[in-house]
């Protein structure tokens, strides 16, 4: 059961820390004729597959490699861009390698944000009495889960479906940022957290919380 | 013949009979309307669109397909589902183009045309064209543009009758006022 | 176990639906702002998903909960959205969802051909079908 990443968000919606703990491949190699049976788009400023899904590649993934060189955004790192590069027959056979990018650190500062203001619509939009905002955020692949703390630090977990004792984590989390980055003199509040011990013991934290699952999982 | 007695046990199923009479009678209603065969052509697919936006959600419901991530899916799909729930064939998958964007739906027996032959000064006329917007309306409601047309007809004596399908884009989702 | 309410867009953000059963709380705005801001979020919803998935998704964002309610949410491949906010004790609703959507709104809406695609339904025998399917339902009821 994998708990895939932390995040730590401050009271304004700034990222104030990110990790990523467990990274599933999800990349996809393979060499094409021409035409190319895939429809490409620009999403994110990277080019992304939105139609044609076969042989492992999905919609959605991304293009990350050609011919073995790595793709960054819509260019190879000598300035060629990717889509003339496929348009034109005579780069062809062509290896295109798709997969999940690795989000930028610009990117995970807009997604914390975002989160931070559907956090907040929730609340607003809610039909019950007193409601906090998205404390669990399911889809098929993940779960997001998030704990306020009183003082508005959201600390965020995104772990697999199935993985259990996420709240009892979260606790211990905010344990671990009371401890190491508060209790730290040369931490100021509300700014990035750079301090090794809260690395380690975060650390710590997950994998004994993915141990304790895969241990009840195997019982039941 | 035995799917038709198996249909007729069913009291709000309409004979296939009276449902090749009333699009005969519609087509060549249309024709006397109009002037020419090109715009009998066109308001036939109009009608067809306007059928497919609702029938596409009727076969959504009945068949619980998911959304497609793959033409040939979407095409398959049409094919052996939507024909087959709707018209009780089941064309042909054929002639991929080489990128993939385009298949042609191959009828060797077309329910709309029983009866039918097509007068000599009406060779433009596309006797069938609403199936054209039907899919054309049932792919823009699953968020696909395509160019749908006849290609070839038995009426107007062609060894089969053929209906190429054309992806042209992927539609989005609204975007909600005030983002971008 | 309680429904409090459902929302029902078209794939162009229309409300084309909404029915309130025990709803509590309501936020400080007009019907049509909220509907908005309903859309909006679970349009950024959908694309937070996206971005932030580790791994390959089919359907993606399913649900959310917060302290007091819960919100499911299920999407037609031709773009229709159903919203349906629950108490939090209540399991995953997709099934009733897709029940809604191919009994009910295709039968008395997609169906009827004086009905206007696109537009609010104001179908009165929809209304109370869904009416009493949802009051039907065995997590309805308000008893503990």
């Amino acid at each position: 059961m994998p708990i895939y990443s932390v995040y730590v968000i401050n009271r304004a919606g700034g990222l104030i820390y990110q990790m990523d703990h467990t990274q599933p491949k999800t990349e996809v190699e393979k060499t094409f004729s021409f035409p190319l049976e895939l429809t490409l788009k620009i999403y994110d400023e990277r080019v992304v597959v939105s139609f044609g899904q076969r042989d492992g590649i999905k919609v959605g993934h991304t293009i990350l490699g050609i011919n073995g060189e790595p793709v960054r955004g819509r260019q190879l790192e000598d300035g060629r861009d990717v889509l003339e590069m496929i348009a034109n027959p005579d780069n062809y056979p062509i290896a295109i390698k798709f997969g999940r990018p690795k989000l930028s650190t610009n990117e995970r500062i807009m997604l914390a944000s975002m989160f931070h203001s559907l956090y907040a619509i929730g609340c607003q939009l809610s039909p019950a009495q007193k409601s906090s905002g998205i404390q669990v955020l399911e889809t098929d692949s993940f779960k997001l889960h998030c704990l306020q703390t009183l003082s508005g630090i959201k600390l965020i977990v995104l772990a697999d479906p199935k993985q259990g004792g996420v709240e009892a984590l979260l606790r211990k989390i905010y344990e671990v940022y009371s401890d190491f980055a508060l209790k730290n003199p040369f931490y100021s509040i509300d700014m990035p957290i750079r301090c090794q011990l809260f690395d380690d013991n975060l650390k710590a934290a997950l994998e004994s919380a993915e141990r304790l699952s895969m241990y009840t999982s195997g019982i039941n | 013949m035995s799917r038709q007695g198996g249909r007729s046990a069913d009291p709000r199923k309409v004979s296939q009979e009276l449902f090749t009479l009333t699009y005969g009678s519609l087509v060549s209603q249309l024709v006397k309307d109009y002037e020419s065969d090109e715009e009998v052509n066109k308001q036939l697919d109009k009608m067809g669109y306007n059928i497919g936006i609702r029938l596409v959600e009727d076969f959504l419901a009945r068949s619980g397909e998911r959304r497609c991530n793959d033409f040939r899916e979407t095409a398959d799909i049409i094919a052996k589902s939507g024909f087959k729930m709707f018209l009780g064939i089941t064309p042909t998958v054929a002639n991929w183009s080489a990128a993939g964007d385009e298949f042609s739906l191959i009828f060797d027996n077309n329910p709309l045309t029983d009866f039918v032959e097509l007068p000599e000064e009406h060779s433009q006329l596309n006797y069938s064209n609403i199936l054209c917007g039907v899919i054309r309306g049932a792919l823009e409601t699953v968020q696909m543009d395509v160019n749908v047309r006849f290609v070839q007809d038995l009426l107007k004596g062609d060894n089969q009758t053929e209906l190429k399908v054309k992806f042209i884009k992927r539609l989005e989702d609204a975007v909600p006022a005030g983002e971008e | 176990m309680t429904i409090y309410n459902l929302y029902i867009f078209d794939r162009n953000g229309v409300c084309l639906f909404y029915q309130e059963w025990t709803r509590e709380k309501h936020p400080g705005m007009s019907q049509e702002e909220e509907f908005k801001l309903m859309y909006g979020m679970i349009f950024s919803i959908k694309s937070f998903v996206s971005r932030m998935a580790p791994v390959d998704f089919k359907d993606g964002f399913s649900s959310f909960c917060t302290s007091s309610y819960k919100l499911h949410f299920h999407e037609t491949a031709s773009g229709l959205k159903f919203v349906m906010n629950t108490s939090l004790n209540v399991g995953s609703i997709h099934d009733e969802l897709q029940h809604i959507y191919s009994a009910i709104f295709v039968e008395h809406v997609v169906r009827n051909p004086l009905s206007k695609l696109g537009q609010a339904i104001d179908s009165q025998l929809f209304k109370t079908k869904l009416d009493s399917y949802v009051r039907g339902l065995p997590f309805f009821t308000k008893v503990n």
